[in-house]
Formats: C-alpha cells, sequence, structure tokens
C-alpha cells in the first residue's frame, strides 16, 4: 500500500457524515446512522457540570445525576434501568466538572423506547420527585466517595492537588463527586432549582448514531422532545485568570506502604493550542517503556516502582500532572530530582524525530482502535460540538497531533513545568 | 396539536434477527488450531495466543511463579533487549500486553492491518526466542515484590483473595496469582525459563484472531512466523476438588477503613454444567444487573453501598458463586443480612415476571457481544477454555428462549446453598467485630491478610 492510499483510507474512516439541527426549543440535534452495526446509541451532554457549583454546595451536579435515574413522572424508580436492560441495552451517565452525560445503547428496533425514557425526565422529572429517593442516593453518593476516593490508597490525591492548584473561588478547586459535608446537607429544593435553571432542551445537546432511519428518527424527537419548554439560557461561566505566585508543597498520611509524589502545573484549556503539544509530552515522557522517566526512574535506576503523567483539559483550565510511586527506602526528594532533572534535559536537547514519530503513532492507533464501539463515538461527536461547535472533528482533533514539531515539545515543557507548582506527598501513616 | 400521552411505552413493532458472525476453525502446518473470525469495518486486527499454562502450574513453594514467567517473556527477545523489543512496537502504535490468571497466560496484539505482519514476527519472536536474562529477571522479581507489599493497601484484593483461600482451601485456585513475598524470593531465573520451557509449547497453545484479513492470508501469516513453534508432551496438575463446609464467619482487620469490604459465597459447579443457562438466568436475577434483587435491596432501599453484584465465576476445574460489596462500615453487620435474605429468597420465590425480564436482557444484549474485535475473541476464547463447542454459542439465544421456569427455580435451589457459605468482612476490627457477633449464628474467625486462620 502507498502512502497515499494510507492516507485516504484514514481520511474516509475519520470523516462523520451527520446533520445538525435545532428544535424550536434549542435542543441541538445531531444524526449519525450507520446502518452497518445492529445497535442504536442515544447520547445526551447537559452544559451542566461541578464548574456550575458554588462553595457549600459542592457535589450537586453529580448527585443530580443520580436523581435522574430515579424516575420521572411516567417511569417508576429504577425504571430507567429496568426498561434499558429489558430491551438489551447498556446504559449509565457520568458527570465532569464541565458537563452530564446520559446515554444508552440498545437494539435497533428500541430507539423510541429510548427516546421516550430521555424526554420523560428531561421534561417531566420533578413530578417524580420526593424525600425518600433523595435521602436514599444521598446515602449512595457518600458510598460511591468512600469506595473511589477515601478507602483507595492515594484516593484523595486529586483532590488534594486541584483544592490547592486551583484558588479558592475557582470552581475545578472542588471534587465532582463533592465534599462529604455538603453532600450531607442537599434538600429538596435544591434539586428543584437545579433542574429548572440548567435542564432544559436549550442546554442539551442529542447524539443519535449507528442503525436507524433518519426522517423516521426526526419524527421521532420531534414528538418525544419538541412539547419540552425551553428556558433562559444559561450564563457562561466566569473564572480568574490562576496562577501560582511560587510553589506549594503538601503533605498527606494516608494508608499506605510506599510514598508517592504528585506534581501538578497550570497549563492550557481544552483544544488549546498547546493542549495537544502536552498531551503528546506527557507521552514521550511516561507512555512506554522507552519513555524518558519511566526509561530512568523506573527501568534503568530502579528507584520508582510506577511512574505516569498526563495532560488534564477542561473548558475553563488545564494542568499537567507526574505522580510517581518511590521504590521502598527511596526518599520522594529523589523521585523528585530524577524527574526535574529528566525535564530540564528534555527542554536543553530536545526531543528526537523518533520520539515524536512514536507518540504520533501512538495517538492515531488508539484513535482508529477507539472507533469499533459505536456508543465512544457518539460520546466523541458530542464532545466536538461542546468544545468545538463541529460535530465532525475527529480529523481535525488528529491533525493537530499531526501537526506538532519537535521544538514546540520542548517549548512547551520550558513554558509550563518550570514554573512554580504543587506538590503532594502522600506518605505512610505513622504507627 | 395533540398532547402526547407519555405514560404510553413505546414497543417495537418488528423483531430483530441476529446470527453471531461466522466462525472459521483453520489449522497451522504444525497442528496449532486458530479459531477466526473475519470483520472488515475497520483497518484494525486483533489475535491472541492462548498458553494452557498460569498460576495452576506453580510448584507450591513457588507459588506466583506464573505470573512472573508472564512479565518476563517480553523483556527482550530474539536480537531485542528489553528496551528494543518495546521501542519495535510502540514504532507501530501497535497494542501488546501479556495476562495471567490461574489458568492460562495470554499473549495479545491489536494492530492496524497495514501493521499487523510485523507486529505478528514480533510476538514470534516472544514466544521462540525470549531471552530471560538475569538482570531483567532481578528488576522484574523485584517490580513483583513492592506490588505484592502494595497490595496490603488494596481492600478489595484483600477480601477477594481471602475469599478464594477459604473456598478453594489448599487446591490451587486457593492462592493469588501473584504470589506471595517468601515465595517470590524463593523463584530463581531458572525456575523462569523451565516454567516456560515446560509449558510454553505448541501442544500447549491455541490461537484466536478476529479482523480485516481474510484466512488465507491469516494462516500463512501464523505459518510464516509460527512453523518453528514445537510441541512436548502434555503436562498438568491435578485438581483436588475442595469440599464446602457449613457457614463460616471471618472478618479482616484494616484500621481506619471508611467502608468494610464484603463477599459471600461458596464453589460451585464446572462451566460445562448442564444447568448453564438456568443458573445465567437464575443469578441475573439475583444479582448479575443493575436492576437485580441484591443492588436494589442494598443499594436502592438501602443505600448500604455503591453497588452490590452476584456471580458464578468458572475456572477451568471449578466454579465460584460469589456476592462482592463494599458498604458503609456501620452497616456491615446489616449487609450481611440483607445478603443472607436474598439468598434464602431465591430459593423459595421467583416470579414469573422475573424470569422473563432476565431472559429478555440475556437475549436480546447477546449481539453486542459481538461489537468489537476484543469481545468476539473473548467469546471464542471461553469456548477453548472450557472445551465447549460453538453451538453453546450459536444456539445460545434459543437455549435460553427454552429454558422453563422449573428450570431457573431448581437452578436456585440446587446452587445457592445459604447453609455451605464462606462469609469475609474486611475493616476495622473496632467497628466490624460486633456487628458480626450481632448475627445469629455467627462466630467470627480472624484471618491474616492472605487469608489464614490467626490462631
Amino acid at each position: 500500500m502507498t502512502n497515499t492510499t494510507k492516507q485516504v483510507m484514514t481520511k474516509n474512516l475519520l470523516k462523520v457524515d451527520y446533520e445538525k439541527y435545532s428544535l424550536s426549543n434549542g435542543l441541538q440535534v445531531i444524526l449519525y446512522p450507520d446502518l452497518s452495526i445492529p445497535v442504536v446509541a442515544v447520547n445526551l451532554w447537559y452544559r451542566v457540570g461541578s464548574a456550575n457549583e458554588t462553595n457549600g454546595k459542592t457535589g450537586f451536579a453529580h448527585l443530580f445525576e443520580h436523581m435522574m435515574f430515579q424516575g420521572s413522572q411516567n417511569v417508576p424508580k429504577e425504571g430507567h434501568f429496568k426498561f434499558i436492560q429489558e430491551a438489551g441495552g447498556s446504559l449509565n451517565g457520568s458527570t465532569s466538572f464541565d458537563r452530564t452525560n446520559y446515554y444508552e445503547t440498545v437494539p435497533a428496533n428500541y430507539l423510541e423506547l429510548a427516546l421516550w425514557l430521555e424526554s420523560d425526565r428531561m421534561g417531566f422529572m420533578l413530578p417524580g420527585l420526593n424525600q425518600e429517593k433523595l435521602d436514599n442516593q444521598k446515602d449512595v453518593v457518600m458510598n460511591e466517595r468512600r469506595q473511589r476516593y477515601e478507602n483507595q490508597p492515594y484516593g484523595l490525591a486529586w483532590e488534594k492537588l486541584f483544592s490547592n492548584l486551583f484558588s479558592n473561588d475557582h470552581p475545578y478547586s472542588w471534587p465532582t463527586i463533592g465534599w462529604m459535608d455538603d453532600i450531607a446537607k442537599f434538600e429538596l429544593d435544591d434539586v428543584k432549582n437545579f433542574f429548572q435553571k440548567y435542564y432544559s432542551p436549550n442546554n442539551v445537546s442529542l447524539v443519535i448514531g449507528g442503525n436507524f432511519d433518519k426522517s423516521n428518527a426526526k419524527d421521532l424527537i420531534q414528538k418525544y422532545f419538541g412539547d419540552i419548554k425551553g428556558n433562559a439560557a444559561v450564563q457562561e461561566i466566569k473564572t480568574s485568570l490562576q496562577s501560582l505566585s511560587e510553589s506549594k508543597k503538601i503533605i498527606y498520611e494516608d494508608n499506605v506502604q510506599l510514598p508517592r509524589i504528585y506534581l501538578a502545573w497550570h497549563t492550557v484549556k481544552a483544544f488549546h493550542e498547546n493542549d495537544a503539544v502536552l498531551d503528546l509530552l506527557s507521552d514521550i515522557l511516561t507512555s512506554s517503556k522507552n519513555s524518558r522517566l519511566h526509561k530512568s526512574l523506573v527501568f534503568e535506576k530502579q528507584i520508582a516502582q510506577d511512574i505516569s503523567s498526563f495532560q488534564y483539559s477542561g473548558k475553563l483550565d488545564g494542568s499537567f500532572i507526574i505522580a510517581s510511586t518511590a521504590k521502598p527506602d527511596i526518599t520522594l526528594e529523589k523521585i523528585k530530582d530524577e524527574i526535574t532533572k529528566g525535564i530540564n534535559k528534555l527542554i536543553s536537547d530536545g526531543i528526537t524525530e523518533n520520539e515524536l514519530l512514536k507518540a504520533k503513532n501512538n495517538i492515531k492507533s488508539s484513535y482508529i482502535f477507539s472507533l469499533q464501539k459505536i456508543d465512544l463515538i457518539t460520546d466523541h461527536i458530542n464532545h466536538y460540538n461542546f468544545y468545538l461547535n463541529e460535530p465532525d472533528s475527529f480529523l481535525f482533533d488528529l491533525s493537530r497531533y499531526e501537526q506538532v514539531t519537535r521544538e514546540q515539545i520542548a517549548d512547551a515543557a520550558q513554558k509550563f513545568l518550570t514554573m512554580p507548582n504543587v506538590e503532594l506527598n502522600i506518605i505512610p501513616k505513622k504507627m | 396539536m395533540i398532547m402526547l400521552d407519555r405514560s404510553i411505552i413505546p414497543i417495537p413493532t418488528k423483531e430483530l434477527l441476529f446470527n453471531i458472525p461466522e466462525i472459521k476453525f483453520l489449522k497451522l502446518v504444525n497442528d496449532i488450531d486458530i479459531s477466526f473470525v473475519y470483520k472488515e469495518n475497520l483497518p484494525i486486527v486483533y489475535a491472541e495466543i492462548i498458553i494452557f499454562s498460569g498460576s495452576r502450574l506453580d510448584p507450591s513453594d513457588k507459588k506466583g511463579l506464573g505470573y512472573l514467567t508472564s512479565l518476563l517473556i517480553d523483556e527482550g527477545a530474539g536480537e531485542y533487549d528489553a528496551l528494543q523489543l518495546s521501542e519495535e512496537f510502540e514504532k507501530l502504535g501497535s497494542a501488546f500486553s501479556v495476562s495471567a490468571d490461574h489458568d492460562t497466560i495470554i499473549l495479545s496484539i491489536l494492530s492496524l492491518t497495514e501493521n499487523f505482519e510485523r507486529s505478528l514476527e514480533l510476538v514470534s519472536k516472544i514466544v521462540l526466542k525470549p531471552r530471560f536474562e538475569e538482570k531483567d529477571f532481578q528488576r522484574e522479581k523485584k517490580k513483583v515484590l513492592d506490588q505484592i507489599l502494595q497490595l496490603k493497601d488494596e481492600p478489595s484484593f484483600i477480601a477477594s483473595s481471602a475469599f478464594e483461600r477459604r473456598v478453594f482451601g489448599d487446591s490451587y485456585y486457593g492462592f493469588p496469582e501473584i504470589g506471595f513475598a517468601e515465595s517470590i524470593a524463593r523463584i530463581s531465573n531458572d525456575d523462569v525459563k523451565d516454567f516456560f520451557a515446560s509449558t510454553f509449547t505448541s501442544s500447549n497453545a491455541k490461537i484466536v484472531s478476529a479482523g480485516n484479513l481474510n484466512e488465507t492470508e491469516i494462516v500463512n501469516l501464523f505459518n510464516k512466523y509460527f512453523s518453528e513453534w514445537i510441541s512436548i508432551s502434555d503436562n498438568n496438575q491435578y485438581f483436588e476438588n475442595p469440599k464446602r463446609k457449613e457457614t463460616s464467619y471471618y472478618f479482616i482487620h484494616k484500621s481506619d477503613s471508611a467502608q468494610s469490604e464484603i463477599r459471600v459465597g461458596h464453589l460451585s459447579k464446572k462451566r460445562n454444567t448442564n444447568d448453564f443457562i438456568p443458573t445465567r438466568i437464575m443469578n441475573t436475577i439475583l444479582g448479575g444487573q443493575f436492576s437485580s434483587r441484591i443492588n436494589s435491596n442494598l443499594r436502592e432501599k438501602r443505600g448500604f453501598t455503591y453497588g452490590a453484584n452476584s456471580s458464578f465465576h468458572y475456572y477451568k476445574e471449578a466454579g465460584l458463586f460469589e456476592i462482592s460489596t463494599a458498604v458503609n462500615i456501620e452497616n456491615t453487620g446489616e449487609a450481611i443480612i440483607e445478603i443472607l435474605k436474598e439468598l434464602n429468597g431465591i430459593r423459595e420465590h421467583i416470579s414469573d415476571e422475573e424470569i422473563n425480564f432476565a431472559k429478555s436482557y440475556l437475549i436480546k444484549q447477546f449481539p453486542s457481544r459481538f461489537e468489537t474485535l476484543n469481545q468476539i475473541a473473548k467469546n471464542l476464547e471461553s469456548l477453548l477454555i472450557h472445551s465447549l463447542p460453538t453451538e453453546e454459542l450459536i444456539n445460545y439465544t434459543y437455549k435460553v428462549k427454552s429454558v422453563t421456569n422449573e428450570e431457573v427455580i431448581a437452578s436456585a435451589i440446587n446452587n445457592v446453598l445459604p447453609d455451605q457459605l464462606v462469609i469475609v468482612a474486611v475493616g476495622d476490627r473496632k467497628k466490624v467485630l460486633n456487628q458480626l457477633k450481632q448475627i445469629q449464628g455467627a462466630e467470627p474467625v480472624e484471618l491474616d491478610l492472605y487469608g489464614n486462620l490467626l490462631t
């Protein structure tokens, strides 16, 4: 196969033939038929996440996501799960800083069922609400917090980092799951107010992907979502510019055997021109056996049990994080020292063409592998629509990485990773 | 405009038919079997080599040998040292990985079609010419020892491995794949080489593949790179079936824990049992999915947990019935009492409605088990591990439909045994012990972190 045919193939593969339109109530609809598969995926993004919360009321966007599975006017508690599962479908929802998503993948003949369920809770959730359901889900979420964070070794690292990296008034400074005290305090009125403010069709985009007939789907969408009233537009979140004037060091004792160090820097938001550069930098530093820091700390010097890094980028801001667990009897200062040396070497010597090529190939392959699942594709379409206002951005996204040069990688390391940072040490509890 | 009546639940007008993709059974020149499915929608290919090995072949004083071998197998092969070999895969963007469990070690590769041949050539070097150098052995051995140390922090791992230790006793499923600090310390690089030589033979291997190459291309590629692979007579370890005992309560102390990890269950039948499908239907109702009795009770009714489930897990030589949950530590005793109620309850009554729901769920979700190459391969892998015919997949929908309600009810009575349970709770002694003592008939016994009795 020649190079040109390969490129053509990649191009066609990543071209998403979609139709986008809005209902009169403001609901955005994106249709992406693919008749080669037996299922249809329905994916909704509500433009509300924990960044819309305030201090003292943290964790509510996520708790609300739980409440959306507690029934609505015509759907009983647990009914949403029951109907979809009986149809052989899979379903869930998730909450991040910036958005809340809900999705179900069902056999192609069950599209109408999924639309009926999603529309009932979008328009008529409040009549299904009561105190008992709220109390139950507060308990469930508090147990989620215990299971996923408090009872996990190093489980509180993320919230300790972000609450120190961002100023107290910045909405990325609290965790999406929320603080335990806040979760315990929520009341029915909070649910009602939140629903009225954020859960209206003009604040949602609905993607349907997979096996369906386009004109039939349009009729069904009008039938189920057309009469749900829109509300006032939600105001954009305003945040202050974030930077650290000097580095901070936090030490936290946990139920762990080996100490772990985390380093976090302020970087850039999603799809900023340096966002892809920092993804590639992370790949070059820690993603494989030959990546720089892994090779040095884990493979050669054997002072670390593991090392990882990533660029987290949201709608409002971003951060680059490196984490590494020390081997027994190795200090975290030693680990930090080696990480710093590795970063400085990358800045002074730059990276090789081979390193850059490997990182790009890795990202391209993972991308194509991910196209196997229609639920991931529909979620991606919503992701692109949310951040870029263009659902068909698969090729654009990949080209962001293809265009990055060696110089940009070293420049980004210099620009971001030499600035003040937050250092978190999670160390074994003293007996 | 007429107002929409939203109380009407939409019901599909037409049924969907689903046939599983065609499975081809191919053979290499040296007799190795390949199960293959052609799938053309994306330019990617998946393949895995299943070695019937794993920790069940660990010598009794060297637990963890199979797992350590699986870590070392790709640390250098043929002309490449460990870093160079990894570099070759990285250049291709191919995803290569090795996994080890009780019954198998599996080497898998997912690659773009254009890079599949080169990826397979690298895999063949790993299978045929691993280096097993001493410095790599020392590094990976130390890494395993430190992993074992870190697992002391994982309440979920501690609960599961202690539970299996109590259920399987001294038989080979009773020990974690990763081994123990003392047993790893006894392992030498020669042990690894011997384990490899005796288990990585062509007669002990099967291949599964799926993707965008035709069957001739697949067979030709495997013949090109694997024809030198030789066969050595099979080896096997005798499995001594443990016995179930009367219900016993155990706890493991973990200081300052916010939750307790709970495991409840017992030994169960092998995968080839006649009532496999009735049992699957029964478990779907009991704890196999979100709307099940156990999750509805512990999570949606009482709020004790983020989630609770039950499963019948099938190893090659034995089965395991297990309920698993993590609950707020104050609710440990109540949660166990509710689990016991559900186990007794499923033996007393199952409604037609529940059975119809479970059958519908299992039948209609079946097509989605063939969406990715990896999922297709896992279905084929399961047939090979349990020596089952293809009809298990082809006739699955028909078989689920034909199960009678009596068979589902009988499956609960025969396979859920509330008086022969192993019950393990991991949490802070100060909070957990008293709650356990208050359960009728419970005399909790303390275990160490590995599930051994503390006396």
